[in-house]
This record gives C-alpha cells, sequence and structure tokens, in this order.
C-alpha cells in the first residue's frame, strides 16, 4: 500500500518536473494560430478585407473579431482553407470587399508617360516599384501582388494591370469545367 | 580582426527584367560599394558607372551614402516624358 503511493508520488513528481521544464523549453513565441492562417493569407497586402495588410486581418479573424470570406484575392479557394483549418463553414466571399480574380495580375508602367512622381511608390505595400523622384519607375514583376492599390494615385494613368504570362514556374492545369465549356 | 558583414540588396529594373540581387558588405560600406560588389553589371550591361543615380528605398541617395542592414540599393534609369511638358499638356486637355 505504502509502495503503491510512494509510487504514484514519485512518478507525478518526475512527470510535473518535465511538463515544467518542457514548456518553459519549448515556449511558442506569438500565436501558432496567426502564423497559420497568414500562411494561407495570399500576402497581397491589398488591405481589401478593411485591415492593413494580411496578418493584421489574420490576428483579427484568430480573435474572433473578422470573418474568413474578407479576402477576394484568397479567393473560394483561400475560404476554404482557412475554414479548414479553424473548423467553421466556408462561406463565398463577401462582395463588399470585392471580386475575386481569376487570373493573377502585376502591374506595368508606361515608360513613355511616367513623369517620376512616386505617388505610385508610396501606395505600394510590398516595395515592389523601383524609382525615385523624377527618375523611371519601374514595377519589379516578382514582387507585384497585383493588387492595384498603385493605379488610382498615379496623375498620369500610366499604370496598367495585365495578367502574368504563363512560365513553366506559374503555368496550372486548367480546370476540366473550362474544358467542357469548349468543347460544347 | 573583420568587420561585420551586413546584408543589403542591390535593385535594377528594365520593363522587361528585374533583379534584385543580395549582396553582404562590410559594415559602413557606401551604396558604390554594393552595387560594385553586386556584380549587377554582369546581367545589365547597359548601366552607365560614370552616371550612376542611385537610392535607397525610393529616395535618391548620394553614392557614398552609408548603408544599414537590410537596405535595398537601387539603380535609377531617366525618365522619357518630360514632367513639364506633361503637365502643360494635361492642364489644357482639362481647359477644352
Amino acid at each position: 500500500m505504502l509502495s503503491a503511493v510512494i509510487a504514484l508520488a514519485a512518478l507525478a513528481a518526475v512527470f510535473g518536473v518535465a511538463l515544467g521544464y518542457v514548456s518553459v523549453r519549448f515556449k511558442v513565441e506569438g500565436d501558432p494560430l496567426v502564423d497559420q492562417i497568414d500562411a494561407i493569407l495570399p500576402q497581397t497586402q491589398c488591405g481589401q478585407c478593411s485591415y492593413p495588410g494580411c496578418r493584421p486581418y489574420a490576428e483579427a479573424i484568430a480573435h474572433g473579431e473578422a470573418e474568413i470570406n474578407q479576402c477576394p484575392p484568397g479567393g473560394e479557394a483561400g475560404v476554404i482553407a482557412l475554414a479548414d483549418l479553424l473548423g467553421r463553414e466556408p462561406m463565398p466571399i463577401n462582395p463588399e470587399n470585392g471580386v475575386a480574380q481569376e487570373e493573377t495580375l502585376v502591374a506595368i508602367i508606361d515608360e513613355d508617360v511616367c513623369i517620376g512622381c512616386t505617388k505610385c511608390i508610396q501606395a505600394c505595400p510590398v516595395d515592389a516599384i523601383l524609382g525615385a523622384a523624377k527618375q523611371m519607375h519601374t514595377v519589379i514583376e516578382a514582387e507585384c501582388t497585383g493588387c492595384e492599390l498603385c493605379v488610382e494615385p498615379c496623375p498620369v494613368d500610366c499604370i496598367d494591370m495585365v495578367p502574368v504570362e504563363a512560365t513553366t514556374k506559374t503555368w496550372k492545369w486548367p480546370f476540366p469545367e473550362a474544358e467542357q465549356d469548349k468543347a460544347a | 580582426m573583420a568587420k561585420e558583414l551586413i546584408r543589403v540588396e542591390v535593385a535594377y529594373a528594365r520593363p522587361d527584367k528585374q533583379l534584385i540581387l543580395p549582396v553582404d558588405v562590410e559594415e559602413g560600406s557606401t551604396a558604390v560599394d554594393a552595387v560594385n560588389k553586386s556584380g549587377i553589371q554582369e546581367h545589365f550591361p547597359e548601366i552607365d558607372f560614370d552616371a550612376l543615380k542611385l537610392g535607397v528605398f525610393g529616395k535618391a541617395q548620394k553614392p557614398d551614402t552609408v548603408l544599414r542592414a537590410g537596405d535595398r540599393v537601387e539603380i535609377y534609369r531617366p525618365l522619357i516624358a518630360d514632367p513639364k511638358e506633361s503637365r502643360r499638356r494635361r492642364a489644357e486637355a482639362e481647359k477644352s
């Protein structure tokens, strides 16, 4: 009887110490849920969700302040991934936040018209435009997320959004529905 | 003892091709040092080193500006349009 009590007490003490040590040793910095949500969001930093970037939106979702359907660039696939992660029901994109883009866009600057005013550079949330006052502005395609925030500030309307050309890295199989429509 | 290295980037952009090259430079290096070390001229032979216009994150800087870790040194190209001419044309278009 006594030996059983001692054995259980010893076990409890050992596991208690082990758990205490592990909780200190492997302490998680920040909120892992926010990181997981942020990883699903498209990182366009476009602000269409009404938050000032993807990370603030991820925090809002994690704290239950925002719905999961406020990200048009993420599209339906993004909503489904978020619903999966959070155990919620998928829902259609809220039209108040905008419509989902079918294809990835990238900004391009008309060099014959650009006056080097830097307004687009200030608007760009991801530093994808290279240029300075009275110097040519150029979009770095690899950095551009297609958020369109630079289009409106341009005083000479020299920025256009164009579909990204498919390369061997970005090309995807076309959806089967589209093929069926073509055949019909 | 060797000076500590800081990681910066050197970037140049044409409409058809853009490049951001990461470079490790010694602390206290200048913008032009980073450009020379990056080897960006191998990718863009048209860069004119005598008339180099440099900047960091959208702000024009002198070539001897001392860099900080994380800076993106940008090499600029001149404008094609004349801003004054373009402004005059816009003003006229608004009048009519």
